[in-house]
């Protein structure tokens, strides 16, 4: 078996496109669903008691189903129910995002509890309001233990990403698909595909490590 | 728009097969990757240079591709180079148990690293083997600090199936597809996809938040 990479190197501006959009797809997400996840973390661990059931019951469900099955459900039943139709690069985003948000909004939660209660008492027994202690007291040492953690939503986005090929949005993934059968070199540009994804991957998990190794100290308490 | 539901209750068998299909790809996976996992981690832990370097680049390397990529190039790749022809099915099971057996092999590897030395050292000073000391002291605890860990794996698992479909694997993303685009029922046959799965994994996320209660190690 000969490998033949002529292909995959004639269509290299096809692929980098692919690659920009798979980027610009992860970094969209992964912003819009700390905005969103943060929002509903918080929202779970403060907000009134009427609003924690729904938001229990959102993330929750999000845990348990298929990241494939929102996206799909997202770009082909939504539009049925709203008759608003969006786009396949809209509609990933807003799919990824409500997924994501959720596992976000579950790390938010996870770092807020972390923080053991004498610290509110004592900054509500400082005469901190209830706002004061959870901005100035709770969430900068919160925030330090979720660092990694966020870090590893970014390596999970990029990857989810891939699966926005199910609904023709035309990343690195999709790209790669055309090509393999327009090429009749699949072997050829799959293996290529590997080696791109692990190659953004890679670096980004690592960096995580290094930032949980820096940060683990400054989490304690 | 009126939907017409009677759809979903029409194709209630081959949904069922298919979310039988899902469960079952969800138990053959775990059955492969629990052992593979087992495996990766004790070469690590082997003081082998050459089998730790393996598996570190093994676990490196499936940890950091998108699961569908992999799924994708096995079923590209595999044939071609084994020289055999494997049923979707089997190619599907082979991508998932690769990528699951990768996450295992951290998991076990990390419950083992968090038994203390000294408990291994007691072991050996007492007499036991290796083998006994591993068997008998280390493993034992080690299996309550990974059940939570193994329990959110097989949630996502159970999740991360669905993508087999896109190599016609006829399991229940796959079944609930093709019976949309044959009676284009789109709206009622992916919401019934998304309910069954709801309420199949939501049950499982609920367990595996017990399971942290219930053996999460707090310090």
């Amino acid at each position: 078996m000969t490998l033949d990479f002529s292909p995959v190197l004639e269509s290299w501006r096809f692929l980098l496109g692919g690659l920009g959009l798979t980027l610009l797809l992860s970094l969209l997400t992964v912003l819009c669903s700390l905005i969103l996840g943060g929002a509903v973390g918080l929202a779970r661990c403060y907000g009134p008691a009427w609003l924690r059931a729904p938001l229990v019951f959102y993330i929750d469900s999000m845990r348990a189903i298929p990241v494939l099955v929102v996206l799909v459900w997202t770009y082909f039943a939504l539009p049925i129910v709203t008759g608003a139709v969006l786009p396949p690069f809209w509609a990933a985003l807003a799919a990824l995002t409500a997924h994501i948000a959720a596992y976000v909004a579950e790390i938010v939660r996870a770092g807020v509890s972390s923080i053991r209660p004498g610290q509110t008492r004592a900054a509500l027994a400082l005469g901190m309001s209830r706002s004061q202690a959870i901005r100035d007291i709770i969430l900068p040492q919160a925030i330090v233990r979720m660092l990694p953690a966020f870090g590893s939503i970014i390596s999970i986005t990029i990857k989810d990403t891939a699966i926005a090929t199910v609904i023709a949005v035309p990343e690195y993934m999709n790209r790669s698909q055309t090509l393999a059968g327009e090429s009749f070199h699949p072997i050829e540009v799959f293996l290529t595909a590997m080696a791109v994804y692990f190659i953004i991957l890679f670096p980004v998990t690592r960096a995580v490590d290094m930032v949980y190794l820096r940060l683990a100290h400054l989490g304690r308490s | 728009m009126r939907f017409d539901w009677s759809v979903v209750w029409a194709n209630a068998g081959p949904l069922a097969r298919g979310t039988g299909l899902t469960v079952l790809l969800t138990v053959a996976t775990m059955a492969l990757a629990i052992p593979g996992g087992i495996l990766l981690a004790l070469m690590r832990l082997s003081g082998s240079r050459l089998l730790a370097g393996a598996s570190v680049s093994f676990t490196e390397f499936f940890r950091n591709l998108p699961l569908i990529l992999v799924i994708y190039a096995a079923y590209y790749i595999l044939p071609i180079t084994v020289g055999i022809a494997f049923s979707p099915i089997a190619t599907g099971l082979i991508a998932l148990s690769l990528n699951v057996s990768a996450y295992n092999g951290e998991t076990f590897r990390a419950g083992i690293a968090s038994i203390r030395r000294g408990q291994n050292e007691a072991a050996l000073a007492l007499g036991m083997s290796r083998f006994q000391a591993m068997r008998d002291i280390v493993l034992p605890q080690a299996i309550r600090r990974v059940l939570p860990v193994l329990a959110s794996t097989w949630v996502s698992l159970f999740k991360d199936t669905s993508l087999v479909s896109v190599i016609a694997v006829g399991e229940l993303a796959y079944t609930a597809m093709r019976i949309r685009s044959q009676t284009f029922r789109v709206l009622e046959l992916l919401t019934a996809m998304a309910v069954i799965y709801w309420a199949l994994g939501y049950p499982q996320a609920k367990l595996v938040d017990w399971l942290n209660r219930r053996f999460g190690v707090s310090e």
